[in-house]
């Protein structure tokens, strides 16, 4: 799977789960999820949730940061490159 | 326990008995043992009684000697027997053996201010009327466990125990008033005085007002003071013993049996087992089990109930339960809620009730005395961690906080700056303010119309401005406890999961942990007697180890929880919330943007919107939309068949003496 169709589907979730209310905000790819008010520390729980079951990546907590989850792009990395190296224990 | 209604007229133009009579019938679940009033040309009095002290003569309004003054009255003044004897010492004579008439004659001695209201012990609320004077003196206990609303047409006063009396009246109208509904979406609950309606106050705790010629003026008699000590007593250990005795037995006095409600914690066990030993009978105690087992306590319950060897009942509590009674909980909170935690209490006083119990001690009040909430320690922990902003390692002690959020105990760099870039250390509301945050998601689904309406305004803003003087000087988590009491306690926890759920059926709910002087002594107790390190209620647990078993002693907190979404959705959306929550519902309503809610529904019938956030707004707006349609729409119409029937004989006497 590429980072363009991990991208893609994270955006619609995101769009899904946090910003159905927000209609008027526009997202960009490498806008800060964290400072934008998209996701909170909750929203981060519930997040990864999706990572996990949509593209079957166990994220550890040493994972759970800004580079790796704080934007739709950094996702998209994150995601491939964990996947790319197979699921580690 | 009681409600109590009543209007002043500027002019003495007369108080029709009808309007009294409606405003009573809508109170009559908080006193359904009888109903008097008194209808007089410019103040009329109406009372509905839950008989507890001297069942036979504490009939109400009640009057002094010449009837010159009468008093409407809600709730307990436990030291009303010490009080009776000072009174007579001073030549007092009495009728009754009723503590409401030792409020008239406190009044004569003392008068209507501060000399008066500081000698009561007491959860009241009361209004007295004095002839002499024309004026009307309306009061309110120290911390707010009774209720007492009012609004002011024209220079005539209306007042009640719930606010859908004021509205019974046909004198005010039931429009909502969008600041106090961005209070709840804040704090969870208006901030006294406003309330989330138009032009109806509720008196803050702690203060009384005089109301004389149309004019009122509010005053306060009692302010939370923290006068911390720098080092525990040797004594305090042995003062607190004394004075867990005395508050839980001043508690137990009463005409009726005395029960209990057992949460499974530390506190109600500390209330059950000194009640279980100084009750003449034997203790029933009542408590609430989920079908969900992440939210139930009942081992922990039973535990104690067998060492207490009390008679135990249980009310569980399934997903269905919640939906089923959630209309009416709202119509009894009178406000909008962000969690259905109210609906158990609301089955539990109902089943406490069908055991005969009209009274219940409840732990109540201690975590905000002894720092018990995890927002104490979270506080502590961010400031921690603030202190050196580049440490790796101080942050993991923020893991450790609320582990029922989430199973797996997963948190990260995001839960850490969650907390850590809140606020700064400098701002008066410091320990709020994640929980403010994450509340104020709800404000998200605001319609235009109501962001519009509320530009310029800001609740934190107002909160900060309403500070005591002192509040700068205390210790930060006395701060925490100050304002955890003043916006939580008070109108919410005392309120919407208190008062109301319990006399929604009844039932009086009593806290020995809010007595004052139990109050004055944690307030002055050092702050590590309390939490020490990140153990909660040092102190407390310090007794209980030789009193309470030593599970529930060494249990670390469990916060009290009822499902949310999933008790609306089983499996279908219950047919009310489909009623309410449809387009044209939403857009008649006006509060919430009705494209924001459908993408919630839809989320929520996709089983997806599982996390604190959506949850919260959820409840929020389903219970924005029963309180608009029960208050504004449907009006606060009495319920059918309950106008209580008025007791001529009782009006006669307070009209003619």
């Amino acid at each position: 799977m590429d980072e363009q169709t991990v991208l893609a589907r994270t955006r619609g979730y995101v769009q899904e789960a946090f910003l159905y209310m927000r209609p008027g905000l526009a997202l960009r790819d490498h806008d800060r999820l964290f400072e934008k008010g998209v996701i909170d520390s909750m929203g981060v729980l519930e997040l990864i949730g999706f990572l996990e079951t949509e593209f079957g990546v166990a994220v550890r907590d040493d994972e759970i940061s800004e580079e790796n989850l704080g934007s739709l792009d950094g996702i998209a990395r994150y995601v491939v490159s964990r996947r790319g190296n197979g699921s580690r224990p | 326990m009681c409600g109590l209604a009543g209007i002043a007229r500027r002019e003495p133009s007369g108080v029709a008995v009808e309007t009294l009579d409606r405003m009573a019938a809508t109170l009559r679940h908080r006193g359904p043992d009888g109903f008097g009033r008194f209808a007089g040309a410019r103040v009329g009095l109406a009372h509905v009684r839950l008989s507890i002290i001297d069942l036979a003569g504490g009939a109400q309004p009640l009057g002094n000697e010449d009837g010159q003054v009468l008093v409407v009255y809600n709730g307990e003044i436990y030291n009303y027997v010490e009080l009776r004897a000072d009174l007579e010492r001073r030549g007092h004579r009495f009728r009754t053996q009723s503590d409401t008439e030792v409020l008239v004659h406190a009044y004569e001695e003392w008068g209507a201010g501060a000399v008066l209201l500081e000698r009561l012990n007491g959860q009241f609320a009361f209004a007295i009327y004095d002839r002499r004077t024309e004026t009307v003196l309306l009061a309110r206990d120290r911390f707010g466990v009774r209720p007492l609303f009012y609004s002011e047409q024209n220079g005539d006063l209306l007042f009640a125990s719930e606010i859908k009396a004021l509205f019974a009246s046909g004198e005010v109208p039931a429009v909502p008033d969008l600041q106090g509904l961005d209070e709840v979406f804040t704090f969870w609950a208006a901030r006294p005085p406003r309330t989330v309606f138009q032009g109806v106050r509720s008196l803050e705790p702690g203060c009384y007002a005089v109301w004389r010629d149309g004019r009122l003026r509010v005053q306060r008699y009692y302010a939370l003071q923290y006068a911390e000590a720098a080092a525990e007593s040797p004594e305090d250990a042995g003062r607190l013993e004394d004075l867990l005795h005395s508050v839980v037995g001043l508690r137990l006095r009463a005409d009726v049996p005395v029960g209990g409600y057992l949460s499974g914690g530390l506190d109600s066990s500390v209330t059950c087992t000194l009640a279980a030993a100084m009750s003449p009978h034997q203790l029933r105690t009542f408590s609430v089990a989920f079908e969900d087992r992440r939210l139930d306590e009942r081992e922990f319950q039973l535990l104690v109930a067998r060492e207490l060897k009390s008679q135990h009942a249980v009310q569980a509590i399934g997903p269905a339960d919640v939906a089923r009674v959630f209309p009416e909980v709202v119509r009894h909170t009178e406000t909008p809620l962000v969690r259905t935690a109210p609906a158990p209490l609301f089955l539990l006083s109902r089943l406490t009730r069908q055991h005969g119990i009209k009274v219940v001690l409840t732990g109540e009040g201690s975590d905000e005395l002894f720092l018990g909430y995890d927002l104490f320690k979270e506080t502590a922990v961010r400031l921690f961690c603030l202190r050196q902003p580049g440490s790796r390692v101080r942050p993991r002690l923020l893991d450790r906080l609320y582990p029922y959020l989430d199973a797996r105990g997963r948190r990260g760099e995001f839960w850490h700056r969650f907390f850590l870039e809140a606020g700064p250390p400098g701002d008066p509301l410091f320990s709020h303010l994640p929980r403010v945050r994450l509340t104020a998601h709800i404000k998200e689904f605001y319609s235009a119309d109501v962001r519009a309406a509320l530009t310029g305004t800001d609740p934190l803003d107002e909160l900060r401005a309403s500070l005591p003087p002192e509040f700068p000087a205390w210790s930060p988590l006395n701060r925490a406890a100050y304002l955890e009491i003043v916006t939580l306690l008070s109108p919410y926890l005392l309120s919407s999961q208190g008062d109301r759920m319990s006399l929604a059926h009844g039932v009086e709910g009593r806290f020995p942990f809010l007595d004052h002087r139990l109050f004055e002594f944690a307030a002055r107790l050092p702050t590590r007697s309390k939490l020490r390190g990140l153990r909660e209620k040092d102190i407390l647990r310090r007794w209980a180890r030789d009193v309470v078993p030593p599970a529930v002693v060494e249990r670390p907190k469990q916060p009290y929880r009822a499902p949310d979404i999933a008790a609306f959705f089983t499996p279908e959306l219950v047919w009310y919330a489909r009623e309410l929550l449809d387009e044209p519902s939403l857009v008649r309503t006006g509060l919430f943007d009705p494209r924001s809610v459908a993408g919630l529904l839809r989320r929520c019938r996709a089983g997806s919107a599982v996390g604190y956030r959506e949850n919260q707004a959820f409840v929020a707006v389903l219970s924005t939309q029963l309180w608009h349609h029960q208050f504004m729409e449907e009006s606060a119409r009495a319920p059918s068949g309950v106008v209580p029937a008025p007791d001529p004989a009782l009006a006669e006497r307070a009209v003619s003496s």
